[in-house]
């Protein structure tokens, strides 16, 4: 199996999506992106690179949970690895603009940066200090000097 | 190249900034040298779909992880927090969240009230005036009236806006019956001269195009220049010159962005180049021999409890850092089992990315359950920061490595760092707290972060003031004992923590000691009003 297939399956495993509104990482073609994002950190590339040398032959072939068996064993025995490869595939998923579609569906998070439009909140309402102002002055009073 | 020049500011950051337009006068030849260059903020980050990735590269407040072109390694091995600054113009405020309280009185006075850290020889009525009048140049947003403080002027605009999750923080510390207040933060939300108000987008530590935000260069550096403020980046001071017999500065060296070697002469030389990197040059220099020098670094260790609510709050809009905070455990109270207190500040939530990637905390669980926890996260989270006071414990420090150098040839800073028993005592009862506090508001879920490795952003105590030499390396005008025109204007200067961001008090002094230089110089200045 070459190295792109190899590392599709980890992102499916890594994240696998719901089989309704998320799509699988590894099937919605973000592996190269993953390597990518992979290069921005210190690093990076070489920590994607030796996970996928620690997985066992017949990764690919395994079911989701004896898959995720084997990451999580790898996690415990290389966690800086681990964490740096996680990191690099949520990258790759959360900054994709189709995922970024399913959250707006689901979560109502507009597909947008937050500028220029920014967001909308109604000004503060002071009645809501009532109680903090009954209590009263609650700072130390310090003698001068 | 060789020049000469009145006053030589080292860093322009938030105190060498609000230092140089103090001083400055037509008169006077100021010249700051800032290692960084400006930031476009017009152009910020957030305008664009990859804003989130921005945070984590060339954003990033760790200058380890950003790398950037001005930025110099940090050995932080010897420490749990790591370090977080920005070398820039604006320095650190460029990055940071614009939360913007004062020191209390009490804070001032440490050794005398509770016996622990050192007191100041400044008071907090002293420092007031400085405090009004940075505040009405960074422009702040907040509400006078608040019982956990002195009463203070009436702020420059309104507070910034609640939000459907902070609102129900709010009403859960009404029940405990704790104190919380709108926070004090350095955002305008009324618009000014070419500036907008806020527009509630969240991320400012990735800069505001609306310049709603003020970060010192936005605040400080047109107006300084306006006085006739020469600022110069892309150079970096890396000598100190003192003339015969070691008592006064003659001239300051810097390395400008050709890698020329530049020797700039100075009647009055300042460096403000924040607790790390002041300290760093002058303990390179070995020109001041004092026993605290780089000594009794203070942090405010930090840690971070947030609470998963189960309805979607769309948290994440608003100033991520600025809305409300509660001082109820602010002041020592023995029976707690530490001395000095903590503030709980809120922080928001955050964007789709950093939510996956854990926030403030641990990634969210990969594999079969990701897709569920995050829909369960994203949008619905509530932080509290659980800031603590920090005791100058001489072992804390920052030393440099005379065996490594960076690209400039300066040695490597080293932070040197362990968490005191009263700090890990306090954290302790401060995440139970916080803890507290969110359940109150209906949080079903709560993460807990015990200490934020990443929060090494309030970097204080290195050169401390001391009007008795032997307790502290500068006076309260923030000039080194021993040397005749040598001045620190940053948050070096700090002889306590207090539990608070340090911004406003570090600027605060920086105003007040530029505005002692021009009466030191016969400059007449009318007093702050
Ligand atoms: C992520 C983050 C969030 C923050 N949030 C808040 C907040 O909400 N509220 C708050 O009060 N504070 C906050 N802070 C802290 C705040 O930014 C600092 O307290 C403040 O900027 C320190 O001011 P300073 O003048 O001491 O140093 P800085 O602002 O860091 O400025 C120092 C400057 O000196 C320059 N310099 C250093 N050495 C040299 C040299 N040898 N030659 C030339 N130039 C040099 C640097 O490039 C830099 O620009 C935050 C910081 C960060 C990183
Ligand atoms: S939240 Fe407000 S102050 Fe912060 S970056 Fe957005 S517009 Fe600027």
């Amino acid at each position: 199996m070459s190295d792109g297939s190899l590392l599709e399956v980890l992102l499916n495993t890594l994240v696998p999506g719901d089989g309704a509104d998320w799509p699988a990482a590894g099937s919605h073609g973000l592996a190269k992106k993953t390597r990518e994002m992979a290069g921005l950190q210190p690093d990076g590339v070489k920590a994607l690179d030796a996970l996928l040398a620690m997985l066992p032959a017949g990764f690919e072939g395994q079911s989701q949970d004896e898959r995720e068996h084997v990451l999580a064993r790898i996690e415990g025995d290389a966690p800086e690895i681990f964490g740096a490869v996680l990191s690099a595939t949520y990258t790759a998923y959360y900054t994709d603009p189709r995922i970024r579609d399913v959250i707006e569906r689901l979560c109502g998070y507009e597909n947008r940066p937050p500028q220029p439009l920014g967001y909308e909140l109604p000004p503060f309402d002071e009645s809501l200090l009532d109680q903090v102002k009954a209590r009263g002055p609650i700072w130390r009073v310090v003698p001068e000097t | 190249m060789s020049e000469t020049a009145d006053i030589v500011i080292v860093g322009g950051g938030a105190g060498g900034l609000a230092f140089a337009w103090a001083v400055a006068d037509p008169r006077l030849k100021v010249v700051i040298l800032e290692r960084g260059d400006y930031v476009d903020q017009r152009r910020a980050p957030t305008l664009d779909a990859g804003w989130e990735l921005a945070q984590q590269t060339r954003f990033n407040a760790n200058p380890n992880i950003r790398a950037g072109s001005a930025d110099h390694p940090v050995d932080d091995s010897g420490s749990p927090i790591k370090p977080a600054f920005f070398n820039a113009v604006g320095g650190s405020t460029v990055r940071w969240g614009a939360h913007f309280p004062r020191f209390r009185p009490s804070d001032f006075r440490p050794r005398t009230l509770d016996g622990v850290g050192n007191d100041w020889p400044l008071d907090y009525r002293e420092l007031e005036p400085w405090y009004d009048l940075n505040d009405r140049m960074m422009g702040v947003a907040g509400l006078s009236g608040d019982p956990g403080n002195p009463p203070r002027r009436r702020r420059p605009c309104p507070p910034l806006p609640l939000c459907p999750a902070t609102e129900k923080l709010a009403a859960g510390f009404d029940k405990l019956g704790w104190h919380w207040w709108p926070s004090d933060a350095a955002i305008l939300t009324t618009g000014r001269a070419g500036r907008a108000p806020c527009n509630n987008c969240g991320p400012c530590g990735l800069g505001c195009p609306r310049y709603a935000r003020a970060s010192a260069d936005i605040a400080y550096a047109g107006q300084a220049r306006a006085k006739g403020v020469d600022i110069r980046t892309g150079a970096t001071v890396t000598g100190i010159e003192l003339s015969p017999p070691g008592n006064r500065v003659e001239a300051l060296s810097y390395i400008d962005r050709d890698g020329g070697l530049n020797r700039v002469a100075c009647a009055e030389a300042v460096i403000a180049g924040n607790g790390l990197g002041t300290a760093r040059l002058l303990l390179d220099q070995r020109k001041i021999q004092h026993t605290l020098l780089g000594r009794g670094l203070m942090l405010h260790p930090t840690a971070i409890v947030t609470g998963v609510f189960d309805e979607p709050l769309a948290s994440y809009r608003g100033a991520f850092a600025a809305a409300l905070v509660s001082q109820e455990f602010y002041e020592t109270d023995t029976a707690r089992g530490f001395k000095r207190g903590f503030q709980m500040q809120v922080l928001r939530g955050q964007g789709p990315l950093t939510t996956a990637q854990g926030g403030y905390g641990t990634a969210l669980p990969w594999g079969k359950q990701h897709a569920a926890a995050f829909t369960r996260s994203f949008g619905r989270t509530l932080s509290l920061t659980v800031t603590c006071d920090d005791l100058p414990e001489r072992d804390n420090r920052i030393e440099i490595d005379a065996n490594r150098t960076d690209r400039w040839g300066m040695p490597i800073p080293k932070m040197i760092y362990r968490l005191g028993k009263n700090t890990k005592s306090m954290l302790r009862f401060g995440i139970d707290r916080a803890t507290e506090a969110l359940t109150a508001a209906g949080a079903d879920k709560i993460n807990v972060t015990e200490l934020s490795r990443a929060a090494g952003f309030h970097l204080m105590g290195t050169a401390r003031m001391a009007e008795d030499e032997r307790l502290g390396v500068t006076n309260r005008d923030g000039r080194v004992h021993g040397i005749s025109n040598l001045t620190l204007a940053d948050s070096s200067l700090f002889a306590s923590a207090a539990p608070v961001n340090p911004t406003p008090t570090l600027q605060a002094i920086a105003l007040r000691a530029g505005r002692a230089m021009r009466d030191r110089l016969g400059l007449a200045g009318a007093e702050p009003s």
